[in-house]
């Protein structure tokens, strides 16, 4: 193909001017896809005329573009609009197409579904009331096992206690003291029993008013001639308490009212209890 | 759809740079179409509409058109040029069709293409003032040609009549235009 040739025609020119088909106008764009040489003469006489047009005033006024540029804007907002509606349409249709045939049986599963409803309902109603009963028995079952538990714990203590009270009784190397209770509290009592072999000394505590709060009471060890000796402070709560070791020549035991923690020299004032070794 | 252009480089050409902006959706890629195509678009137009408002109107549609169905353009099958030419041409033939085109059929070309120029609004850019200058070379009935021809919407055939001319006189003198034009601008 004659290139110079085709260029010469004025095809080139009848192209932008848009004089050709459209089937010409394809052939003369494969043409310069082919043909460099072709393509850059459209191009350059393309720009020339557009250049033309500008410097002469002929382009096309902007009021066009703009126009243009507010209806793509409209058309964009009305586009986004349409997809929304058309979302919600779809929705809707399919809500629509359904009812006409599945109604019928819909009506009929929901009759049905309604009485299995009241059926079971009633039945787990009356389930339910018999768990409630159920769950207030079991709770005051319950409780009553806290309490018998409580009391089988106290009364085992207790019984420990006594035991334990009576072993130190039975016990040949303890020395046995009883304190009666003096002027302060005449009913109160307690016991002591100091073991010969070991010193050690064990309290049972066993009617002593309740300390008033801050309070303890503190077993003291007496000896001739001497102050009370601190022999230990104890829990009024506990029946048998191990205590200190006290040796040497004991006389008496008594005990006394003191700030909690104990104090260093008896209050003597304040003595509860008081119990005299028997002369050997 | 992969992108047509994927990357934008000094060496883009403008239809390039035009498809990369529409694939995108930005619509700077309308204002480069009316800026560099407006006036080929606007001919096309008018060789179908004379009524200028009309033709007006119909541009405005065919960047509408362009801007909505951009995903039908496809390079293979040819250039941006002449696709935009033919939603031109398609979309001035829809106007001939409507009510409206034909009340106003009777203002026939004439006395309107005196108020184009008028019209547009005046680019003083120095630019453009020189190129003014130089284009005063053209000869007059040079320019009466390529304004027939390329901005004003008449045919070839249209202009040889008007002229008194065969059909291949006003070709040859056309390119000659185009050629004088070319080595003006």
């Amino acid at each position: 193909m004659n290139i110079k040739e085709y260029i010469s025609s004025g095809i080139l020119e009848s192209y932008l001017a848009g004089e050709l088909n459209e089937v010409e106008m394809q052939e003369v764009d494969r043409l310069a896809g082919i043909y460099p040489v072709i393509k850059q003469e459209l191009d350059e006489m393309r720009e020339s005329v557009s250049s033309y047009a500008k410097s002469t005033d002929q382009q096309p006024p902007s009021r066009i573009l703009s126009k243009a540029l507010d209806a793509i804007r409209e058309d964009e907002k009305e586009r986004f609009f349409a997809e929304i509606e058309s979302s919600e349409k779809e929705v809707q249709i399919q809500r629509v197409n359904i009812v006409p045939v599945w109604s019928i049986a819909a009506s009929i599963l929901l009759v049905i579904s309604l009485g299995f409803n009241y059926i079971f309902f009633t039945e787990f109603k009356s389930a339910k009331d018999r768990a409630d009963v159920l769950q207030t028995n079991m709770e005051s079952l319950r409780e009553e096992q806290t309490i018998l538990a409580d009391l089988a714990s106290d009364q085992k203590m207790e019984l420990e206690y006594a035991s334990l009270r009576i072993a130190h009784f039975l016990n040949e190397d303890n020395i046995h003291v009883r304190m009666d209770g003096l002027d302060v509290a005449p009913e109160s009592f307690a016991n002591v029993f100091w073991n010969k072999k070991t010193n050690s000394v064990f309290i049972s505590v066993d009617n002593l008013p309740e300390p008033p709060h801050g309070h303890q009471y503190q077993l003291w060890a007496i000896k001739p001639g001497l102050a009370p000796i601190d022999a230990g402070i104890f829990d009024h709560s506990q029946l048998i308490q191990e205590l200190k070791v006290i040796k040497g020549n004991v006389r008496a035991f008594a005990v006394t009212l003191e700030k909690e923690g104990g104090s260093p020299i008896a209050t003597v004032d304040k003595t509860f209890v008081k119990g005299f070794l028997k002369k050997s | 759809m992969t992108h047509p252009v994927p990357h934008l480089t000094a060496e883009t050409t403008v239809d390039e740079r035009i498809v990369y902006l529409l694939f995108e959706k930005d619509k700077s890629g309308i204002s480069l179409i009316f800026d560099h195509y407006g006036s080929f678009l606007m001919n096309v137009i008018r060789k179908v509409i004379y009524d200028e408002q009309m033709a007006e109107d119909v541009l405005m549609n065919v960047l509408l058109k362009v801007w909505q169905k951009f995903d039908q353009f496809d390079a293979e099958k040819g250039s941006l040029f002449s696709w935009l030419v033919r939603i031109a041409k398609n979309s001035a033939i829809d106007k001939t069709r409507t009510k409206d085109f034909r009340i106003t059929e009777e203002s026939r070309r004439g006395p309107e293409l005196v108020n184009i120029a008028e019209e547009v609004s005046v680019d003083s850019s120095i630019d453009q003032m020189y190129l003014k200058q130089l284009l005063d070379q053209l000869p007059e009935n040079q320019r009466e040609l390529i304004n027939m021809s390329f901005i004003e919407g008449f045919t070839h055939k249209e202009i040889a009549q008007k002229l008194d001319l065969p059909l291949g006189t006003v070709k040859t003198r056309i390119r000659l235009a185009i050629k004088h034009l070319r080595a003006v601008v």
